[in-house]
């Protein structure tokens, strides 16, 4: 019995209160109908098999209603109920006096648990029923067509008013404590998703669906993730878009535009500059929340703060490119350090050092600035790239002064950082790297001394940290040592040349002294003795060819002896440098040569226009009156001899070529390289000591120029020679 | 050998020398004849029958060559390579007769087969005596091979 007067439970509140309502009617229809029975042999003896007749027919159907209620037929018990109302009232307006006042109440009851029916077309069927009802039972007690109406006893009108007002009660009870209780739930579930939301750890809000995304609400966590009052969002619904970091704004307002719509759930992570300047790192999920008929109400969104989380993120990221970095740097210092250890030429060492440096750091640009020896200039003497390849060629140079981050650093032996962030631009610019966005500079310092800088520059803004200051000057410093090492290299590798040269010198020198010195006092000591057998003999013709032997050989050996010395002096005893007119030295030569020019009737034609040359001015005459006179001593038999001065273009270092050409014996091709040698001599017949070649080709090296010969044997000589340094000055 | 000439080649640039070498060989009645030849060209150019030589009669193989190292045109120690690396010369002696005392110029003689290396003397009584004896030695005692043409 218990469990037949318990209410099925249903999801649907709404059924649960009809069932509810159902239920009541008919247990209140039972009770009713029992009291009646009850109640009637009392009162109205004469209405006893009457009430037992209306009970007959009352409690079965109210206990089948129960039934359908208790099996869930919910809005079948509603219409049984409703029609089975309807019908007693009908019946009872045709059976007693039509329409009458609890007639209408009857109705007006019928209409209302009709109402509870969750049909509506059944509660319309029901209220025009009752109104049909109504309109009928008016035609037919106007028309007379009803039986005679029974009359009612005050008790029985009673019982029916009471019905109704019971059935009232009882109904509006249930409404108003079903309102109470929805209203009382949708109080407590609100709290509790209030409390629910507003005490996760992450901030929620609404935003608005069109393109703005304005804020609609925001959870109180707003305060503790960003320091701006809850309000603020409200009051000004943008203003989560102002507050974004400025490098994450733009892409954040674009997928923000682009998911308002595509409608596509909105996921981000960026930063969000708290209201104490702080940079906060947020996760931003939004989803779009449509109603019933999926019509778009607003963006559900949630910020998660994940700035711990990135902060461990950008440390480890930070620490994982630090290592990559000084792993990079170890790298290219033990390469730089294998390069400098097997290659000592610093012309090889430095182009592959800015190379090495430069592949490994991936940057835009590196150079190797050298301080020149007044130390006045730093030359580029290495740099990467065709940019680099042209400014050397156009031996780009910086002073050392503070007029340039190289001249800075070089000035003050100290490195320098250039980044172009915010207002701190890079000062120094430079028209042939443009896209040069922060540079460094690290001096080169060797035994102490500043030798040089080197320049590093990136395209990125901030690429250098003072970090990186430290290793790249670990390097640099390893560059100038390397530098140094080549330098001392070169050095050294140039003295044992220079050493190994004089060396050769001297070595010929000690064998003229044992040879060409000699010969001549064989010739003394031997003519002497024989000079004696000729006195004894009396053959003064003989006597006087060996005394003449023997001057000869004396005078030889006075030449030999002074040509030696003046050979030793060159290099030893220099003078200075003058700028001199090549025309003018020819001249002077021609004079003191005037003599033999005018024994041998030798024409002497010069070519085109000299240079001023500078240069010791004694030495070069001496070099074109050797030349000159060489000319004439080997002019052989020829009858128009002509010796033809002047310059023949440039050679490969820009120097003019001069030339002296004769038109005499030639020299064949295999004694070329012989003839610039101390003491050899082609032609025994010829006058001379074998060294004035040699003298020329000294003075011409120590003026930094080269002389070489063309001839062939009759065919005339031509010696060219260069004088570096010494052009148009 | 009996009754034929003995001649000896002189190649010396130096024409003091060579008159002083001359003189003292004639003088001690050595050799028959003396050729002199100035440079290495002219000695390699007569050895080979070259150029104004070629007439064989009157141009014989000398019995000995008295050589200067350091000479015009052809150096004496290319006349000496060549004389040694002919099958036709090299059995003719070579005397080196230099002023040169430079052991460089002594190893590079020997090595390219010099017979004899000798450096002039300087003093009169010394350089006779050493032509004395090199005309005692190389044509007086010594046996030479019978040089053919």
């Amino acid at each position: 019995m218990k469990r037949f007067l318990t209410l099925p439970e249903n999801k649907n509140d709404e059924l649960n209160n009809t069932a509810q309502l159902i239920h009541y009617s008919a247990l209140c229809l039972i009770a009713l109908s029992l009291s009646f029975i009850i109640t009637v042999p009392f009162v109205a003896p004469n209405l006893v098999w009457r009430s037992i007749r209306i009970g007959m027919f009352v409690i079965p159907t109210s206990i089948g209603i129960l039934a359908l209620v208790r099996y869930n037929k919910i809005w079948i018990a509603g219409i049984l109920l409703t029609t089975f109302l309807w019908l007693t009232i009908t019946v009872g307006g045709l059976t007693a006096n039509g329409v009458s006042t609890p007639i209408v109440i009857g109705y007006l009851i019928v209409i209302l648990i009709g109402s509870l029916i969750p049909k509506q077309r059944i509660h319309f069927l029901f209220t025009a029923l009752c109104l049909v009802s109504l309109a009928f039972l008016a035609y037919a007690e106007s028309n007379k067509l009803l039986p005679n109406p029974i009359a009612y006893s005050p008790i029985e009108r009673a019982i029916v008013y009471a019905f109704f007002i019971i059935v009232a009660a009882i109904l509006q009870s249930i409404s108003t404590e079903n309102a109470q209780n929805l209203l009382k739930q949708a109080h407590h579930s609100e709290a509790r998703y209030r409390s629910l939301l507003e005490n996760i750890p992450t901030t929620t809000y609404i935003n608005s669906t069109d393109a703005n995304a304005i804020t609609e609400y925001v959870s109180p966590q707003i305060e503790k993730l960003l320091g701006y009052p809850r309000d603020d969002f409200l009051k000004d619904p943008l203003l989560w878009t102002k507050i974004i970091h400025p490098d994450d704004a733009p892409k954040v307002l674009d997928e923000s535009r682009r998911t308002s719509e595509t409608q596509e759930t909105f996921e981000m992570e960026y930063r969000i500059i708290a209201q104490d300047k702080s940079v906060v790192w947020v996760r931003d999920e939004a989803i779009l929340v449509r109603n019933d008929q999926g019509k778009p109400l607003y963006w559900l969104g949630v910020w998660t703060d994940i700035t711990s989380r990135k902060q461990a993120e950008n440390e480890q990221a930070d620490l994982i490119s630090v290592m990559t970095k000084r792993n990079i740097q170890l790298q290219t210092a033990a390469d730089v350090s294998r390069a400098a250890s097997s290659i000592l030429d610093i012309n090889i060492l430095l182009p592959n050092v800015v190379e090495l440096i430069r592949n490994h750091f991936d940057y835009y640009y590196v150079g190797i600035f050298l301080v020149s020896d007044d130390r006045e200039w730093a030359l580029l003497s290495a740099a990467t790239s065709e940019m680099g390849r042209r400014m050397i060629e156009s031996a780009y140079r910086l002073k050392v002064e503070e007029s340039s981050m190289i001249g800075w650093c070089i000035r003050h032996g100290e490195a320098r950082i250039a980044l172009d962030v915010g207002e701190d631009a890079v000062r120094f610019v430079n028209p042939h790297l443009p896209l040069t966005r922060s540079e460094i500079a690290l001096p080169l310092i060797a035994r102490g001394t500043v030798i040089g800088a080197m320049t590093i520059q990136s395209d990125l803004p901030a690429a250098f940290s003072r970090v990186d200051i430290t290793a790249l000057q670990t390097m640099a410093d390893q560059v100038a040592n390397t530098i140094e090492n080549a330098r001392l290299f070169t050095e050294r590798a140039n003295l044992i040349e220079e050493l190994e040269a004089q060396n050769a010198e001297l070595e010929r020198f000690t064998y003229t002294v044992s040879h060409d010195l000699r010969s001549p006092l064989v010739t003394m000591r031997g003519f002497l003795g024989y000079l004696r057998h000729d006195a004894a003999s009396g053959d003064m013709t003989r006597f006087d060819g060996d005394l003449e032997r023997i001057a000869k050989a004396v005078d030889k050996m006075q030449n030999l002896l002074n040509e030696l010395l003046e050979l030793s002096r060159i290099g030893r005893i220099a003078n200075p440098s003058e700028d001199v007119s090549f025309g003018d030295i020819i001249k002077e030569v021609k004079e003191t040569l005037a003599g033999i020019i005018e024994a041998g009737r030798i024409k002497i034609e010069e070519k085109g226009e000299f240079p001023i040359v500078y240069v010791d001015r004694l030495r070069l005459v001496e070099v074109m009156q050797n030349l000159v006179d060489n000319a004439i001593k080997f002019m052989g038999d020829q009858p128009q001899p002509i010796i033809r001065i002047g310059t023949n273009g440039l050679d490969a270092e820009n120097n003019p070529v001069f030339y002296v050409q004769d038109n005499g014996i030639g020299i064949e091709q295999q004694y070329h390289e012989r003839i610039f040698g101390l003491f050899n001599r082609l032609d025994p017949h010829v006058a001379g000591t074998g060294i004035g070649l040699a003298l020329v080709k000294r003075i011409i090296e120590i003026h930094g120029g080269r002389i070489w010969v063309e001839s062939d044997l009759g065919k005339g000589t031509t010696f060219f020679f260069t004088l570096a340094g010494a052009y148009n000055k | 050998m009996v009754g034929e000439p003995i001649l000896v080649m002189l190649v010396e640039d130096n024409v003091d020398h060579a008159e002083l070498v001359i003189r003292t060989l004639e003088e001690h009645r050595i050799a028959n004849k003396v050729r002199h030849f100035l440079d290495g060209q002219s000695a390699l150019d007569y050895l080979f029958h070259r150029e104004e030589y070629t007439d064989t009669g009157n141009n014989p193989r000398p019995h000995v060559i008295l050589l200067d190292l350091r000479l015009p045109r052809v150096d004496g120690i290319d006349v000496l390579k060549a004389i040694k690396e002919s099958d036709d010369l090299k059995a003719i002696p070579v005397v080196v007769l230099t002023t040169s005392e430079a052991e460089k110029d002594v190893a590079r003689a020997y090595y390219n087969h010099a017979n004899s290396y000798l450096v002039k003397p300087v003093g009169f009584d010394e350089f006779k005596k050493l032509m004395d004896d090199l005309g005692f030695y190389w044509l007086g005692w010594n046996t030479n091979p019978d040089i053919k043409e």
